[in-house]
């Protein structure tokens, strides 16, 4: 039999309920598992003395602490006031990103908004020069395909997700990525300070289409797959981002009230079949929900390389509008529960965006206030 | 005042504690901490409230969101602690310290390196280390995160072995 992998040995040390009979039993008869269990256990031992929170509570004290938050929370909520986690809306963000399906949204994005351009080594099929909304519910992210269904999805960085760091200085943050950090004239009431500054490098990734892995995925889920197009099997779509620049300025209570984004727009790469051809199969196959690939599908560009970036927006959870930065049009979004906005527009190739816990009329002052 | 859900007084008085020991996991047990955790809960069930999250999905939902915010709060306040470390280091290393002051240090010291190397590893592995130490089970985590119980385990152990390795490094360079 084989070794129980560590992952099992550490359910062994505190969920052995979790663990099936057959491991228990090899566990207990290999010596080898045996020491590596010493090991895990003692990593586990080592990372609750590390974790573990001060001296015990007592419950009459746990209780009436409970009581008094209760009450505050009641207090910052019934005035409408208070500073909603803006930190826990990008959470909320950054774990949706991360959903393979996103993935094939964020292909399909960018497949839809692409021109129809047709070459034969890779060429440039896609570069955000406006932004618009595409809306869609979050339940809808959930049924997203996976694209690694339908091909090979490769980053840039083996695998890894594109770093962002920390760096002193507004111009440190310009060196390390050539992008000025846009400077924000007068800052908002109730937001002071310094700002961090954090940089992000350029990050890309590849999908290349398999009509094999598709045929065999739509077959495993019982599903048709639409004919593949000749010439589509093996395309390269590769999307490039980055690097880019963030400023934030952080609330009393230290998460952070303002922020202000710029990096090189996202552009779009491809080898082999015509643009509109993957697009339209990329929109037809089944998973991608029929309103959001009917928005898609009206994102066609006229076949210049300039194109609209489409930016998924969860219709349940914010509603956006239109607003003028500048002379360049630029798109607003707010959360339903008016906790957090956003501007995001594209100018001369480069995408910026001014977020925070704050209205969407003070960052559109801000915005406009940038130098 | 904004619409809140109805649910909320009930999941509040049940999962407050709870998540205020999930964010004093991340930030620690001073009594700065302390404090700093309960903003921390503050502003979760203050996103919760507005929320539509469902109410089965409630508990961990809500200890996610705490340790990221608690991460996102150890972020600011480590690269604070640097600027003031900069300007105070170089004064320490000309007093003496001795007795229960320098224990102070080595403690302090202690829980700033455990601080360090949760901030270092990869989101996932800290959230799931922290969750499952403030006692959320194999099947809850996985939900939470959307994971496997079976790779629940596999992150937890990566977590701490590489938490270990971090403590050892940080006592061996000293």
């Amino acid at each position: 039999m084989r070794h129980p992998t560590e992952g099992v040995l550490r359910r062994v040390v505190d969920e052995p309920a979790g663990v099936s009979d057959p491991d228990h039993q090899h566990v207990a008869a290999c010596a080898r598992c045996q020491r590596t269990l010493d090991e895990v256990r003692a990593d586990a031992a080592a990372a609750a003395g590390a974790l573990a929170p001060a001296g015990p509570t007592s419950d009459g004290v746990a209780g009436a602490r409970t009581d008094a938050a209760w009450h505050r929370l009641r207090a910052t909520a019934s005035t409408g006031a208070g500073s909603p986690a803006r930190s826990t809306a990008t959470q909320r963000s950054r774990s949706w990103l991360r959903r393979p399906g996103a993935v094939a949204l964020g292909v399909a994005v960018v497949v839809a908004g692409a021109g129809t351009a047709a070459a034969s080594d890779w060429f440039r099929i896609f570069q955000a020069e406006s932004v618009q909304p595409v809306s869609f519910t979050s339940t809808d992210l959930v049924d997203l395909p996976d694209p690694s269904a339908f091909g090979e999805v490769t980053t840039s960085t083996s695998g890894k997700e594109v770093q962002v760091r920390a760096v002193d200085s507004a111009r440190a943050a310009e060196q390390a990525t050539g992008i000025a950090v846009p400077q924000v004239a007068e800052l908002p009431r109730g937001v002071t300070g310094e700002p961090t500054y954090q940089v992000g490098d350029q990050g890309s990734s590849s999908f290349t289409f398999s009509a094999e892995r598709a045929a065999a995925s739509a077959a495993a889920a019982g599903e048709e797959l639409p004919p593949v197009p000749a010439g589509l099997d093996g395309t390269t779509v590769r999307l490039t981002a980055g690097p880019g620049v963030l400023a934030t300025w952080s609330s009393s209570a230290g998460l952070p009230a303002l922020a202000v984004a710029r990096g090189v727009a996202p552009t779009a790469d491809s080898s082999g079949a015509p643009f509109s051809e993957v697009r339209d199969y990329l929109l037809s196959l089944p998973g991608l929900p029929a309103d959001v690939a009917a928005q898609l599908a009206t994102f066609t560009g006229d076949g210049s390389t300039g194109s609209t970036l489409p930016l998924p927006v969860p219709a349940d959870r914010a509603t956006t509008g239109t607003a003028d930065v500048g002379g360049v049009p630029a798109t607003t979004i707010t959360a339903r529960d008016g906790s957090t906005s956003a501007v995001v527009w594209t100018q001369d190739g480069e995408l910026t965006a001014v977020a925070g816990t704050l209205s969407t009329d003070e960052l559109l002052a801000v915005a406009r206030g940038l130098r | 005042m904004l619409e809140l859900r109805p649910d909320l007084e009930a999941v509040f008085r049940r999962d407050h504690a709870l998540v205020v020991g999930v964010a004093a996991r991340v930030l620690g047990s001073s009594a700065d901490a302390r404090g700093q955790a309960e903003d921390v809960a503050q502003e979760v069930f203050l996103s919760f409230a507005r929320s539509g999250v469902p109410a089965e999905q409630a508990r961990g939902w809500l200890c996610v969101a705490a340790t990221h915010t608690a991460l996102n709060a150890l972020r600011t306040r480590r690269r604070r602690a640097a600027r003031e470390d900069a300007v105070l280091g170089g004064r320490a290393e000309h007093e003496a310290v001795t007795g229960d002051v320098a224990d102070d240090v080595v403690v302090l010291d202690e829980r700033r390196a455990v601080r360090d190397a949760l901030a270092r590893l990869p989101r996932k592995q800290a959230t799931a280390l922290v969750l499952r130490h403030s006692g959320l089970s194999y099947a809850e985590v996985a939900s939470a995160l959307h994971l496997s119980p079976t790779s629940v385990g596999t992150t937890v152990r990566r977590a701490e072995s590489a938490l270990r390795e971090e403590l050892r490094n940080r006592a061996s360079s000293h």
